[in-house]
């Protein structure tokens, strides 16, 4: 085969990927240009003289690192810790890790405010008041939301920890210490740049907890600067040059901590992944039960503080109210369309970077594929459909119908979540078998097929992740919404927006556990049967 | 090739259902009014308010909502004269010099003789459907001792205070006119003393309210109506909306008619409803706001026992657009230091 037979031969394989990744970047552009077109460029200097504008990124700078860190300081410990033991409970803590993330913003405040607040039960049965309002509140608010997802995602990466390491572990006689330096943080150490990039983007362009927890204006974020510039000052220019800042200073820190990545290590072992109990100390058992006892009071006092109107009557006749099931119907019939999108999406990026990757002069791509999901992140929610809208109104397709549009966003909302969820094990399998695929011939429906049982829990994952953003979203519908489109989440804005705040606490009841369902039914129906994590005895 | 065949059927799902709706309205024409969301929510007037004009206009009226009044002006200002919207609804003072100034609304054509404000009401485009004042709440069994004034909210070290970031919503913006109107050229010194008993400033009202709610302050920033809500949906009586001596800012919320309404005549007619017992008597119990004309139908008790303003402080439209990004700054200034 000559080159350029080969590359085209490759073209055509990629077709779908390419399609997937470039209709993404496509959307994308157009958006930023039809804000860009808004734009009064020759403005920028003057916004980046204002020592306000300094402040709110210094601010943001600063509680983001601090939430991240804590965040995934405790989930590694807490990771290696769910990774060697086994007890009850375990699975269903971690069903329950996933679902912190869609806890809409306002109903997770409340729940720490129940706890920790000034009449909360710390308050209540201990006499002990925090300074909640301030940094404190914020990072008790971002660890409840992001260490778990951490947790999540750093036990992705010891799932791809070949079984013979540690039976080679167990043989040598390994400690916990020995084990967690030799095998597990070349694992962790791959797979943290990118949790630790997620969870401070996220922390970073956090808001409304932001300013709800802060205890005044000098807590704010640059996101309130971008959500004030379109919404109070409609002025479309400078939302469009902090969303830029706001990205520049993501990606500076994503370059800089993914060089502290170190290359993945490269494993070929088929050795059938089980975890075989290691020397046990007293250390171990302590520093284990610490760090579970840190993260089960850190995320399970504030869910049972929203969990708390079940059974109430308020709850029982919000229930039965026909307005909250039009809004769960508005809600999956969003959110199911978009979440399949957003994993063929993030399928397109996968089966992308595998091409590029180990081919010489492609290496670089993966890698950046991955950050291209990642900006999503930092480009609020409000910009991205502003920019869309301004695009459909340019284009003159106003006929698209709104709900296109929502379902469209939040696939792409959800895209980094999936990539995290996806890549990790798509790169480990592309490892293990390319040369056994390139030498029997396997490509195509063929390798899919190989492929599904060993790809299907990240898929379902991935799915998971993306259904739970999406039917939590907000932001989206805020702008596009019309009568129609009440969704679940929206509904319970409504409701608190008038008075209601009881049916809205029993409705955010409804979205979590309408979340746990979805999140279960994908990762037990798609994911096949519950993964084991942990001690396993070959 | 299975999320193929899902994509179809749901595309199939949506475009039926749009057939189905557009085929229903087909017959009669339709009116679209923007709006925020909770007022069209139903739990809010819009449904009533809704089934009231449609009884009139063999016509459809079709709420179209976004998050907040700033979000339904964005929106109208997005699409420009391509707008689908015949009427916006829930604007309010501060904002209605903002939207004039797109040239994108028309002349009412209404006569607002009727209003009752204090101090009447006279402008060509936009027409009145609502009103209230902004005020501090604070729970009667809690605290023995309310303030009187603004001044004693502001004062008293003691009172933990909630209130709402005027960069992000509508009391937030009020207070700070509300501060202006009393403190003048001392609210820089005033912001600085109600910060040292500032719990939080949150972004939006109802995350105020819900924490103060949960007991995390003596008082919030509402409005005088909210404890009309307190007695008339739970029969709770302990909510009550503090005085202030020196005056209550006002909160008058607007509609206003597009110059490019794609339905002119039934937008002229909603705009004259507006001001009609059929748009009136809704927005008591439903907005949890008093109503701009005198109703032959008295509002629910309840409203008669909220504290009535003695004096009325406003300052004019033109001063605030002006002067908003100063005042913003210092409040920001004092609040920081």
């Amino acid at each position: 085969m000559t080159k350029a037979q080969a590359l085209a031969d490759a073209a055509v394989r990629l077709a779908p990927a390419l399609l997937g990744v470039g209709l993404f970047v496509l959307v994308g552009l157009a958006s930023v240009a039809a804000l860009w077109r808004q734009a009064d460029v020759t403005q920028w200097a003057g916004y980046l003289a204002q020592p306000y504008l300094w402040r709110l990124v210094r601010f943001s700078l600063w509680q983001a690192l601090l939430s991240s860190g804590v965040s995934l300081l405790l989930a590694v410990a807490v990771a290696s810790c769910l990774c060697h033991r086994n007890f009850w409970g375990k699975e269903a803590l971690l069903q329950g890790f996933a679902l912190s993330m869609v806890v809409p913003t306002l109903v997770a405040v409340l729940g720490i405010v129940v706890v920790y607040g000034r009449s909360g039960w710390l308050n209540q049965w201990f006499g002990l008041e925090l300074p909640l309002y301030g940094l404190l509140g914020i990072v008790l608010a971002h660890v409840f939301f992001n260490m778990p997802l951490a947790v999540r995602l750093l036990l992705q990466g010891y799932a791809l920890i070949p079984g013979g390491q540690w039976r080679l572990a167990s043989q040598l006689g390994f400690g916990r210490w020995a084990a967690f330096w030799l095998i597990e943080w070349p694992y962790v150490r791959r797979v943290l740049p990118g949790a630790f990039v997620l969870v401070f983007m996220l922390c970073f362009s956090s808001f409304a907890v932001v300013l709800s927890l802060g205890g005044g204006p000098r807590s704010s974020t640059l996101e309130v600067a971008i959500y004030q510039a379109l919404r109070f000052d409609f002025d479309i220019g400078r939302a469009t040059f902090l969303s830029l800042l706001q990205m520049l200073i993501c990606g500076v820190m994503a370059a800089l901590v993914y060089r502290l990545s170190t290359p993945p290590p490269l494993d070929v072992s088929l050795w059938p992944r089980r975890v075989p109990g290691l020397r046990d100390s007293g250390w171990a058992r302590t520093l284990d039960g610490a760090a579970l006892t840190l993260a089960l009071l850190w995320v399970v006092p504030p869910f049972l503080a929203i969990l708390g109107p079940v059974g109430s009557p308020t709850f029982m006749a919000t229930l039965w109210a026909p307005a909250t099931w039009r809004a769960v119907g508005v809600s999956l019939s969003l959110a199911v369309p978009a979440a399949l999108l957003s994993v063929a999406l993030g399928l397109a990026f996968a089966v992308g970077a595998r091409a590029a990757m180990e081919r010489p002069g492609w290496a670089w791509l993966p890698q950046q594929l991955e950050q291209l999901g990642n900006w999503i992140l930092v480009m609020p929610a409000l910009v991205l459909a502003t920019g869309l809208f301004l695009l459909l109104r340019d284009a003159g397709w106003s006929a698209v119908p709104n709900h296109a549009i929502v379902v469209w966003v939040n696939a792409v909302m959800a895209l980094p979540f999936v990539l995290r969820a996806l890549l990790p094990a798509v790169y480990q399998y592309e490892k293990r078998y390319r040369r056994l695929y390139q030498s029997l011939g396997v490509r195509g429906w063929t390798r899919v097929l190989r492929d599904w049982p060993l790809l299907r829990r990240s898929v379902a994952q991935a799915l998971g992740y993306a259904m739970l953003l999406s039917l939590g979203d907000m932001g989206v519908i805020a702008l596009f919404g019309s009568q129609g489109l009440v969704s679940l989440p929206l509904y319970l804005y409504q409701l608190i927006g008038t008075y209601r705040l009881q049916e809205g606490a029993s409705v955010a009841v409804l979205l979590v556990l309408l979340c746990a369902l979805l999140f279960m039914a994908c990762t037990r129906g798609i994911g096949g049967p519950a993964p084991k994590v942990g001690v396993g005895h070959a | 090739m299975r999320q193929g065949v899902w994509l179809f059927a749901w595309r199939a799902v949506v475009l039926t259902a749009a057939l189905g709706a557009s085929g229903a309205s087909l017959a009669r024409p339709t009116l679209n009014v923007y709006t925020y969301d909770s007022f069209a929510s139903s739990y809010g007037p819009g449904p009533k308010i809704k089934a009231n004009f449609e009884k009139i206009c063999d016509c459809v009226l079709n709420w179209v909502t976004a998050d907040s009044s700033g979000g339904v002006l964005a929106r109208v200002q997005l699409e420009g004269a391509k707008t689908q919207a015949d009427v916006v609804l829930g604007l309010d003072l501060n904002l209605m010099e903002r939207a004039r100034q797109t040239g994108l609304l028309a002349e009412s054509g209404v006569d607002t003789g009727v209003v009752n404000l204090p101090g009447g009401w006279r402008d060509p485009v936009f027409v009145p459907f609502d009103h209230g004042y902004f005020a501090f709440v604070y729970d009667a069994n809690r605290l023995a001792n309310p303030p009187q004034s603004l001044q004693e909210v502001v004062d008293n070290p003691k009172l933990r205070v909630i209130y709402q970031d005027p960069r992000t919503s509508t009391p937030g913006l009020g207070l700070l006119l509300w501060m202006k109107a009393v403190y003048g050229d001392q609210a820089a010194e005033a912001w600085a003393k109600l910060a040292t008993h500032t719990v939080t400033v949150t972004k939006s009202w109802y995350e105020g309210y819900s924490l103060y709610l949960k007991g995390e302050a003596d008082v919030v920033l509402s409005y005088t109506t909210s404890p009309a809500y307190h007695v008339v949906a739970e029969g709770k009586t302990n909510y009550r909306a503090a005085l202030a001596r020196e005056g209550y800012y006002p909160q008058v919320e607007v509609a206003a008619m597009l110059k490019n309404a794609p339905n002119r005549a039934l937008a002229q007619r909603f705009m004259r409803f507006v001001l009609e017992p059929g748009f009136q008597g809704e927005v008591a119990t439903g907005n949890w706001m008093f109503p701009v004309v005198d109703q032959a139908q008295p509002l629910p008790a309840v409203f008669a026992e909220l504290p009535q303003p003695t004096r009325v402080l406003t300052l004019p439209a033109l001063r605030v657009q002006a002067q908003q990004r100063a005042w913003l700054a210092e409040w920001l200034e004092a609040t920081t230091r």
